[in-house]
């Protein structure tokens, strides 16, 4: 219970930093819907990919704008650790008398929470898709999202844990982060491209987080739930997580020790 | 309160470097309701103690029990018991004065009395009970450092661990966080360990721990301290000052200690100084600058022990 109320203090700091700052407000919604809308118009014209008539790139890119959407948001959560080191937040937290890990789900879950929320307003522009979805897709869309959301955020953190500065962590973020959302499927479908490059989107868990993701735009729930691609992104996805989560876990717990006389 | 027995702490070997000791077989008993204030130059391994205090740091060896509580085995409940107030601000700027306050006091749950009470109690000898919704980016330093010590007064420790606290501060906001500490801790029966450079706030310990290259050299009261020097010196400014280290070694039979361009005579009870300072003016005058008699401040007594410790600190900033 302890814990608990020390997590959702953490993230409830981490909610109203964001809605504190109205540049990282309008930053964060307005960037990913002018992508869309510039992307998406400019390539409508030239998109022409086979088995998939008919899908203007607007309506393509869109499960890709909000896959950009989490991992921008967790790239911002992710500096501020950086930031909370810095300035000297995070050692009062360290001291305190809770476990560490109350500092990971904390960061986690604040940052899924300004992810989501982000995600949900993007979600309004839904309906001009011309899309039917079910009641039952949305929800299944943003429980998804929210899964995602998780991964970014607790991947943001494993690697901005051990950092000293933003700077170094930009340079994570260009080479490792933004790569993970380029060869996801996001921008263009996996199903064309060269064997080397397809190996490496199939390797990359983004990838499954975007098939988790595209699927309640086309298809029911039940035939979705009857999907076995569904099974296969959804493992991997959920593997990812936890495996992000495991590692942000151990690593928090590691504290710098003395060394023995020799 | 705070038994530390036979510390050592050595860092890890950066590449090609030889693993630095940071403390070594470090003793230290802080009692019950004590003040206790630790000096030492730059390096001496201070914010190494500190660090290991507060649990940041496990140490190489040796034992740090906290009100009864093994620091580093069950550091949670250590935890407990202790606030710390860090030398760099622990608080969030974009969040006001009560929403601080409230993560800190989701971060130490289970305490006994509401968290309004205990609010009101830590905020009461602050100027912070009208400012509860400013943002502390928008406080001035004084103010910043009042709501650290508060937000550590909310938990309502028994330890207070503070790292150079009034760093930044001016030398009234200084006095005036000082003597409210001091009013607290008597009031509070808190224990205070407190590291610091400015001796005018350890004149005011009960009792003053001066450490060095990660060994303890003093620990004692202020009074006691600077009785262990006598309570004058002379001190003399002159144009050369080694050679007056050897004239006064050699002619005069005294032991003076060098300290940057002055040459100190320590040691002296109130009749003996004068003609001291007397002998030594008819002797030399033509090479002295200036002579004075010093009473013997708490500063002294760290010069002394530390050989000119504030030298070392220019060294090593």
């Amino acid at each position: 219970m302890t814990v608990i109320r020390a997590i959702l203090a953490l993230a409830r700091r981490e909610f109203i930093r964001f809605i504190r700052q109205p540049q990282r407000v309008v930053g964060s919604i307005g960037q990913p819907v002018l992508f869309w809308l510039f992307l998406g118009t400019g390539f409508t014209g030239s998109f022409r990919p086979p088995e998939m008539e008919g899908v203007s790139y607007l309506e393509f890119f869109y499960p890709g704008v909000l896959v950009m959407m989490l991992l921008f948001s967790s790239i911002f959560s992710s500096i501020t650790v950086i930031e909370d080191r810095d300035q000297g937040f995070l050692q009062g937290v360290l001291v305190a008398p809770v476990p560490r890990f109350t500092i990971v789900f904390g960061k986690v879950l604040g940052g899924t929470l300004i992810a989501m929320t982000q995600a949900v307003l993007f979600l309004m522009l839904l309906p001009f898709l011309g899309l039917s979805i079910s009641v039952g897709g949305v929800a299944m869309i943003l429980l998804m999202l929210l899964l995602t959301a998780f991964g970014f955020t607790a991947l943001g953190f494993l690697c901005a844990w051990s950092m000293k500065s933003t700077a170094g962590f930009h340079a994570i973020m260009m080479v490792f982060l933004m790569p993970l959302w380029l060869l996801s499927g996001a921008l263009f479908p996996i199903q064309h491209v060269p064997g080397w490059l397809h190996g490496v989107m199939a390797a990359n868990p983004v990838s499954y987080a975007l098939v988790l993701l595209r699927l309640p735009f086309y298809h029911t729930v039940p035939q979705i739930l009857n999907d076995p691609d569904f099974g296969v992104a959804l493992g991997v996805v959920v593997l990812w997580v936890c495996v992000c989560l495991g590692l942000a876990l151990i690593r928090v717990e590691r504290r710098e020790r003395g060394v023995q006389r020799t | 309160m705070i038994r530390i027995h036979d510390l050592t702490h050595i860092y890890p070997a950066p590449r090609r470097q030889a693993p630095r000791v940071a403390l070594s077989h470090f003793d230290l008993n802080v009692g019950a309701g004590e003040f206790c204030t630790l000096s030492g130059p730059n390096g001496s391994g201070k914010s190494t103690l500190f660090r290991i205090l507060c649990g940041l740091l496990l140490p190489s060896a040796g034992s740090v029990i906290i009100g009864g509580h093994d620091l580093v085995r069950a550091p949670h409940m250590a935890r407990r018991i202790m606030g710390v107030v860090f030398q760099s601000p622990a608080v969030d700027k974009q969040l006001s004065v009560s929403e601080n306050l409230t993560i800190h006091a989701a971060l130490y749950n289970g305490l006994e009395g509401s968290v309004g009470q205990r609010m009101a109690e830590a905020l009461e000898w602050t100027e912070l009970k009208n400012r509860l919704h400013q943002r502390v980016e928008t406080l001035s330093g004084g103010l910043a450092r009042q709501l650290e010590l508060a937000k550590c007064l909310l938990t309502r420790p028994q330890i207070l661990l503070l790292d150079e606290p009034t760093t930044g501060l001016d030398p009234a906001s200084r006095r005036n966080f000082l003597d409210v500490l001091k009013t607290l801790q008597r009031e509070r029966g808190m224990t205070v360990l407190m590291t610091t450079h400015i001796f005018s706030e350890a004149e005011e310990a009960d009792r003053v721990v001066i450490m060095k290259n990660g060994e303890l050299l003093a620990c004692d009261s202020p009074q006691r301290l600077r009785n262990r020097m006598g309570r004058e010196m002379v001190v003399v400014v002159p144009d050369d000052p080694e050679a007056m280290v050897r004239a006064l070694t050699q002619d005069m039979g005294m032991q003076p200690l060098r300290f940057r361009d002055e040459v100190r005579l320590e040691g002296m009870g109130p009749e003996e100084s004068l003609p001291l300072l007397e002998a030594v003016l008819s002797r030399y005058r033509p090479e002295i600058r200036s002579i004075a008699i010093k009473q013997a401040a708490l500063e002294d007594v760290f010069i002394h022990m530390t050989g000119g410790g504030a030298k070392d600190a220019e060294e090593t900033s």
